[in-house]
C-alpha cells in the first residue's frame, strides 16, 4: 500500500480519537465496541498472567534477597532458609486469613451487596492510577460502583468489560471524594493528586480541623456510600494566601499492596 | 503477514505482562512503554501499513489496561507512527543503540502529545504534574528496554524470517 494511502488513514484515525477523547457522542460508542473486543482477548490473558503473580512476588519479596549468601554457608543457610520460607509462608497464609476475614465480616453486613474481587494488575502507565480486578459484567459489576477493603475506600469501577474491571483509585488525579472529619462539622473535597498524600480542597481556614482527623465519606457525591473510612489528615497549613487551608491526607489503603477488594453493588 | 502478527502478540504479552506479572516490581518512579518499541521499529523496518496496524492495536490495548482516557492511548501511538514515517529518512536506526534513542525520545514525545491534546480539548489538564514528572525516567527505561526488544525481534528474524 501506497505511503501516502497510509498517512490519510492514519490522520482518520487520528481524528477519530480526538474525536472520541472529546467524547462526541458519535464516535464513543463504535469506539467502545472496539475496546470491549479487544478487552475480551486481554481479560482472560490478564486473569492467568495474574495467577503465578502472588508466587514471583513472594520469591521476589523474600528470597531474592538471600542470594548474596556466603558458600561456606550454604548448606546450613539452605536448610534455614527453607525454614524461614516456611515460616513466612504461614504467616503470610495467616496474613491473607485475618485480610479474608475482615472481608467476609464487611459481605456479612451485607451479604447481597458486596462482590469481592481478586486484584490481578495494575495501570500500564504511571500519569493514572488503576486498577484491574478479575471480576466484570457478569458478576454484576457496573461503571461508577464504589470499591473498598476493610481499611477503607479504595475507589470507583470505571470501566466494565466481561472478564475484568477497571478501577479508579482514589489518588489518581482525576478522583475527588466528598468527606467529612469525623467528629467534626467540616467538609470538603478529597482529591488525588497521582502521588501517596492526597489533598482535602475547599477546607476554609476557621474549619474545625487538626493533623489526625479521619475522614468519611459524605455519601453527597452520589458514588461513595455515607460513612466509609477514607485517610488521615497529616497536614494542615492555613499560613497560606486566600481563604482555605491546605490539607494532606494519607490513605488507610495502601493501593501498591492490594490484593483483595470488595466491590459494593448499588 | 506473520511478522505483523507476531509482533502484535509480543506486544499485547509484554504489555499484559507489564500490568499483571511484573505489578509486584517497584516501577511506580520508572514505568516502560513497550509498546513504543514495536511502533518504532514496525514504522522503520516494516512497510507503513504493517506498523499503522500495530500503534493502532498497542494504543487500544493500553488504553484498555489503563485508565486513560478513552482516545488518548490511540491518538499519542498513531501520532508516533506518523512521525517515525516521516523521520524514516531522515534519521538512520544502524544499531539498537540507535534505536534505544529513538524509542527514549518517543516516549518524551508522547508525553508531551498527551499534554497537549488534554490542553487543546479540555483547556486544563490535571495529569500535567504527573506526566512531567514522569516523562523522564520512563524514557531512560523505555530505552534500556527497548534494546532488549530490538535483540529479542532482530534474533526472531535473523532466525524464523528475513528483515528488508
Amino acid at each position: 500500500m501506497k505511503n501516502s494511502v497510509v498517512i490519510i488513514i492514519a490522520i482518520a484515525i487520528l481524528a477519530i480519537s480526538f474525536f472520541v477523547f472529546t467524547s462526541t457522542p458519535l464516535f464513543i460508542r463504535g469506539y467502545s465496541i472496539a475496546k470491549t473486543g479487544l478487552g475480551e482477548i486481554s481479560g482472560p490473558l490478564l486473569r492467568v498472567a495474574g495467577k503465578p503473580a502472588d508466587g514471583i512476588r513472594y520469591v521476589f519479596e523474600n528470597y531474592v534477597n538471600l542470594v548474596g549468601t556466603k558458600k561456606e554457608n550454604a548448606r546450613l543457610r539452605k536448610k534455614l532458609d527453607a525454614y524461614l520460607l516456611e515460616h513466612q509462608r504461614l504467616s503470610e497464609i495467616e496474613q491473607e486469613n485475618k485480610r479474608l476475614k475482615g472481608m467476609l465480616n464487611l459481605m456479612e453486613q451485607r451479604p447481597k451487596t458486596m462482590v469481592a474481587a481478586r486484584v490481578v494488575g495494575e495501570d500500564v502507565k504511571n500519569w493514572f492510577r488503576c486498577l484491574i480486578i478479575d471480576k466484570g459484567r457478569s458478576s454484576g459489576l457496573a461503571p461508577k460502583m464504589p470499591v473498598i477493603t476493610p481499611k477503607g475506600l479504595v475507589g470507583q469501577v470505571v470501566e466494565c468489560d466481561r472478564w475484568v474491571t477497571k478501577v479508579m483509585v482514589i489518588n489518581d488525579t482525576n478522583s475527588s471524594v466528598d468527606v467529612y472529619v469525623e467528629g467534626r462539622n467540616s467538609r470538603g473535597i478529597l482529591e488525588g493528586t497521582g502521588q501517596s498524600p492526597l489533598k482535602l480542597k475547599y477546607v476554609r481556614k476557621n474549619d474545625e480541623i487538626e493533623v489526625g482527623d479521619r475522614l468519611i465519606t459524605s455519601g453527597k457525591d452520589g458514588i461513595y456510600p455515607k460513612g466509609l473510612a477514607t485517610g488521615i489528615v497529616t497536614t494542615v497549613n492555613r499560613n497560606k494566601p486566600g481563604i482555605f487551608a491546605e490539607v494532606e491526607v494519607v490513605p488507610f489503603n495502601n493501593f501498591t499492596r492490594l490484593e483483595e477488594v470488595l466491590v459494593i453493588k448499588k | 503477514m506473520m511478522k505483523v502478527a507476531l509482533y502484535l502478540a509480543m506486544g499485547l504479552v509484554l504489555t499484559t505482562l507489564e500490568c499483571s506479572l511484573f505489578s509486584f516490581l517497584p516501577t511506580e518512579f520508572f514505568k516502560p512503554d513497550l509498546g513504543i518499541p514495536f511502533v518504532i521499529y514496525t514504522a522503520f523496518f516494516l512497510n507503513p501499513f504493517a506498523a499503522l496496524v500495530t500503534s493502532a492495536f498497542l494504543g487500544l490495548t493500553q488504553e484498555v489496561l489503563s485508565g486513560a482516557p478513552p482516545g488518548s492511548m490511540l491518538f499519542t501511538k498513531v501520532s508516533i507512527f506518523i512521525i517515525a514515517l516521516f523521520m524514516k529518512n531522515k534519521l538512520y536506526i544502524d544499531s539498537r543503540y540507535s534505536f534505544s534513542f529513538a524509542c527514549s525520545g518517543a516516549v518524551l514525545v508522547e508525553s508531551f502529545l498527551f499534554l497537549a491534546i488534554s490542553l487543546v480539548t479540555r483547556g486544563e489538564s490535571k495529569d500535567i504534574g504527573n506526566v512531567m514528572f514522569y516523562a523522564v525516567p520512563n524514557a531512560i527505561v523505555t530505552g534500556f528496554l527497548s534494546l532488549l526488544v530490538f535483540t529479542l525481534v532482530e534474533s526472531l528474524n535473523v532466525r524464523y524470517f528475513d528483515r528488508h
